[in-house]
């Protein structure tokens, strides 16, 4: 049997503090979303007579996925190239959250050299990702003029995250605790302060999507229809 | 900076707490200011390097205030979230130069944002809310005000919108030459009841006659109210569902209590939406009977072959133009394209369209803003340029507000375009029927009433005028009478002269006396002779009145051929 060399505060920081962090960004989601239905949702009442094939429901449904569509939105069609690194940087920061549970309750998943190759390589583009759409909120005047202080905060703790998360994938403790230390501190420090930060957008993601998808649908707008892209 | 806030600015903040729901909750905290919305706002590309245009930017003016005053984060830590109240009138001034002169509200940023940020949808409460202090361009008062008290966006009177429909009912019927071809008012129990923009009363009547033509050769039974008849809503531009609720709910009485079974609303984007999808929400009531634009009714009856179109009426190049409001918020994108391939030869599609078209510029009651209009013009440059590329020479679009603004772009960017509506269209493209010969049905589709206290006289003169293809309607007393020719204006009148409540010569007097009804052709049918009947003397009656003659007088029993030669001869002569 293996001894077991890593020191209490990689210990306390992997597992401890992660559940700390956890459970107080789950009670503050909770709260959120109390707060969220404490707003009187606007009603959808509307006179008979509309478009036969839409309904509330499947617009809600069209709405919720239409992130995953990206040639619905001229937005998306015009931008692909920003919509790729849309994709690469949430992918990125998914696998950083799984990771923080996988390294201390199931390393052996992770453990192989294709698994540390693949999480690397999605936490470097994830990473470079950053690193653009940093430079683009610095220079780019309309993104300037709409940034906040907690925009840039947000965006620079994700990108210095992801760089720690490919320092850590290895999980090699032997040669080093301080990126696995660095990295699930930093873990704890994101998840305490997403929800008081723009990060905290995907909770609201569900609930705006739902409702507007709800209203469009009702009226037959969504899903939209596809001529418009001809 | 002081913490005191002026009057207004501390009701503004106030009422915030009071007018944001969830949806316009979720909307204000979800965006993640990643810009993707940047350049689908028109004004943004009008006007290339301003990132005060910018939608986000723009939003950011009401999040702020959202933030500062809802938010947790924004209430903690203001500055780290951008959270910022508004203390001064000058800061309302500023809030309203965004709100009312940087946006139409057109939706375009909000089906392109991926969060589902519904900018539009905030901007219309920011509105509302610096209207509910009395902060607002000067054209916007104007348009409320007269839309609150006189019941129509540009103030046309009762009077002058019935003598307009009168009016156009005659140029139709000399048009045509078919007498039979009617605008009725105030019918009850119609198919389907019709509501217009009170731009058509004022400044484009052709329409009302168009849409009157296409109802009469379609042979719908139905109707235009007497009030109530506005469908626009400029509760949509300024954010009073106050207004809002309270205008819907004239045009949904109006339509109740003429016992309507369809309300059809004329070409225009914000009245359809308005009437259809947000009235009944700012009123918080259910409305049962189903509504529809004049679009599809349209083209219903050309799909039903209820009427004939020949496309090849209108060959000039045409195209498109989609309103915000149809297409973006009540998904009305197909059918006017139908219809348009069905009454016209040569229609181009303009890029993009549908949900991606570019507003005309004119939205969101930017037209009644003039302070803001070299500003709406300068934007409107991405419009012309989108116009200029179909090479049409005509652009159609279905929104009387989109008329106006297009209209003012193609001025001024010097576009050789004309702009029409739909109906203009399918009315000049419309194939008249034939109408039966005279000779076999003489009196085909002439409305008579027949005003007569005995039933049985009633029946039997309804039935001699409809064997000759009238439509009768029947009254059995005076008063009643005079309902049916006001809701529903007869071609001839027959009238007995002893009658319950109010005698025939009384009623022929008041129908003489009103100019709206002077020139109606009566036929007198009575018991009584002419000179001698001790009970009334009605010639003697008309001399002391200095009354005109009628234009026919039958004693009882009334020989059906002698009626049928009086009464032709009366409207032949009219004719
Ligand atoms: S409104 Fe939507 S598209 Fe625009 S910046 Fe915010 S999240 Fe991005
Ligand atoms: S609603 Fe239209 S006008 Fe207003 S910001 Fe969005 S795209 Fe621009």
């Amino acid at each position: 049997m293996e001894l077991d060399t890593t020191s209490p505060l990689l210990h306390f920081a992997e597992d401890k503090l992660q559940i700390f962090a956890l459970s107080f960004k789950a009670l503050v989601y909770i709260l959120k979303i109390r707060w969220i239905l404490k707003f009187p949702a606007g009603k959808d009442r509307q006179a008979p007579g509309g478009s036969p094939d839409t309904s509330a429901q499947k617009g809600a449904i069209h709405s919720l996925f239409n992130i995953a569509l990206p040639w619905e939105m001229a937005s998306t069609r015009q931008h692909p190239f920003f919509y790729v690194q849309f994709v690469i940087f949430h992918i990125g920061v998914a696998a950083s959250i799984l990771m923080s549970l996988l390294i201390p309750y199931v390393p052996e998943w992770i453990a192989g050299r294709a698994a540390v190759v693949a999480l690397q390589s999605i936490f470097a583009a994830a990473f470079l990702v950053g690193l653009v759409r940093m430079a683009r909120r610095l220079t780019d005047p309309y993104i300037r003029g709409i940034s906040t202080p907690d925009d840039y905060f947000s965006l620079a703790l994700l990108v210095v995250w992801l760089g720690f998360s490919f320092l850590a994938a290895p999980n090699d403790r032997q040669s080093g605790e301080w990126p696995l230390l660095a990295y699930f501190f930093l873990t704890a420090f994101f998840l305490v302060y997403v929800p008081f930060s723009k990060i905290s957008h995907y909770l609201f993601y569900p609930f705006a999507r739902w409702y507007l998808g709800r209203t469009l649908g009702h009226r037959g707008v969504y899903p939209v229809k596809s001529g418009a892209r001809a | 900076m002081s913490e005191t806030r002026s009057y207004k600015a501390q009701k503004l903040v106030e009422r915030l707490q009071v007018k944001v729901n969830r949806q316009i909750m979720l909307s204000l905290e979800a965006c993640v200011h990643c810009g993707l919305c940047t350049d689908q706002c028109h004004y943004v590309l009008s006007n290339p390097g301003d990132v005060t245009y910018a939608p986000a930017y723009k939003a950011d003016r009401i999040r702020k205030l959202f933030k500062a005053h809802i938010d947790w984060t924004g209430k903690t830590l203001p500055w780290w979230v951008g959270a910022k109240s508004v203390y001064t009138d000058q800061e309302l001034e500023d809030l309203k130069d965004t709100v009312f002169g940087k946006c139409t509200n057109c939706r375009r940023c909000s089906l392109n944002c991926p969060m589902g940020v519904d900018m539009a949808v905030f901007n219309r409460m920011a509105r509302g809310l610096l209207v509910h202090v009395g902060v607002m361009p000067e054209g916007v008062a104007v348009v409320a005000k007269d839309q609150w008290e006189i019941g129509n966006q540009m103030g046309v009177l009762k009077e002058d919108y019935l003598e307009t429909l009168t009016w156009m009912e005659e140029e139709l019927q000399s048009e045509y030459n078919d007498h039979s071809i009617r605008i009725p008012i105030d019918k009850m129990d119609a198919d389907v009841v019709y509501s217009i923009n009170p731009r058509e009363a004022k400044y484009d009547p052709r329409t009302i006659a168009e849409a009157a033509a296409i109802f009469h050769f379609a042979g719908e039974n139905w109707t235009m109210p007497s009030q109530g008849w506005d469908m626009t809503n400029f509760g949509l531009f300024n954010g009073d569902d106050e207004l809002g609720g309270a205008v819907g709910g004239r045009l949904y009485d109006a339509v109740e209590r003429l016992r309507g079974k369809k309300l059809v609303i004329s070409e225009c984007g914000h009245g359809f939406r308005s009437t259809r999808c947000e009235a009944p929400n700012w009123g918080k009531r259910d409305v049962a009977f189903p509504m529809e634009s004049a679009v599809i009714t349209m083209l219903g009856y050309i799909k039903q072959g209820r009427i004939q179109v020949d496309k090849s009426k209108n060959s000039e190049p045409v195209t498109y133009h989609d309103s915000c409001n149809n297409a973006r918020s009540c998904g009305m994108t197909e059918e006017p394209r139908e219809l348009l391939n069905l009454v016209c030869s040569d229609f181009r599609e303009m890029h993009p369209n549908r949900a991606e078209n570019f507003c005309c510029t004119g939205g969101g009651g930017a037209m009644s803003m003039t302070e803001y209009a070299p500003r709406r013009l300068k934007s409107a440059r991405i419009k012309a340029d989108q116009l200029k590329a179909t090479g049409a020479k005509i652009v159609v679009t279905s929104c009387h507000n989109c008329v106006d603004g297009l209209f003012d772009l193609i001025k001024h960017y010097k576009l050789d375009m004309q702009v029409k509506l739909l109906v203009n269209l399918v009315a000049s493209a419309l194939v008249v029927p034939e109408r039966p010969s005279r000779k076999m049905r003489p009196l085909e589709g002439y409305k008579i009433l027949v005003i007569d206290d005995e039933p049985d006289i009633r029946v039997y003169l309804g039935k001699i005028f409809k064997d000759q293809g009238c439509l009768v309607t029947e009254a059995p007393d005076a008063n009643q009478g005079m309902r049916a020719i006001k809701a529903d204006r007869p071609d001839l009148v027959t009238l007995d002269l002893i009658l319950p409540y109010m005698t025939g010569e009384k009623l022929y007097w008041e129908l003489r006396k009103d100019q709206k009804t002077a020139d109606l052709p009566v036929v007198i049918v009575s018991g009584y002779a002419a000179v001698d009947s001790p009970r009334i003397d009605f010639f003697g009656f008309l001399a002391e009145k200095r009354l005109p003659q009628p234009n026919g007088f039958l004693e009882k029993p009334v020989d059906p051929e002698k009626l049928i030669e009086t009464v032709r001869a009366v409207l032949l002569e009219k004719a």
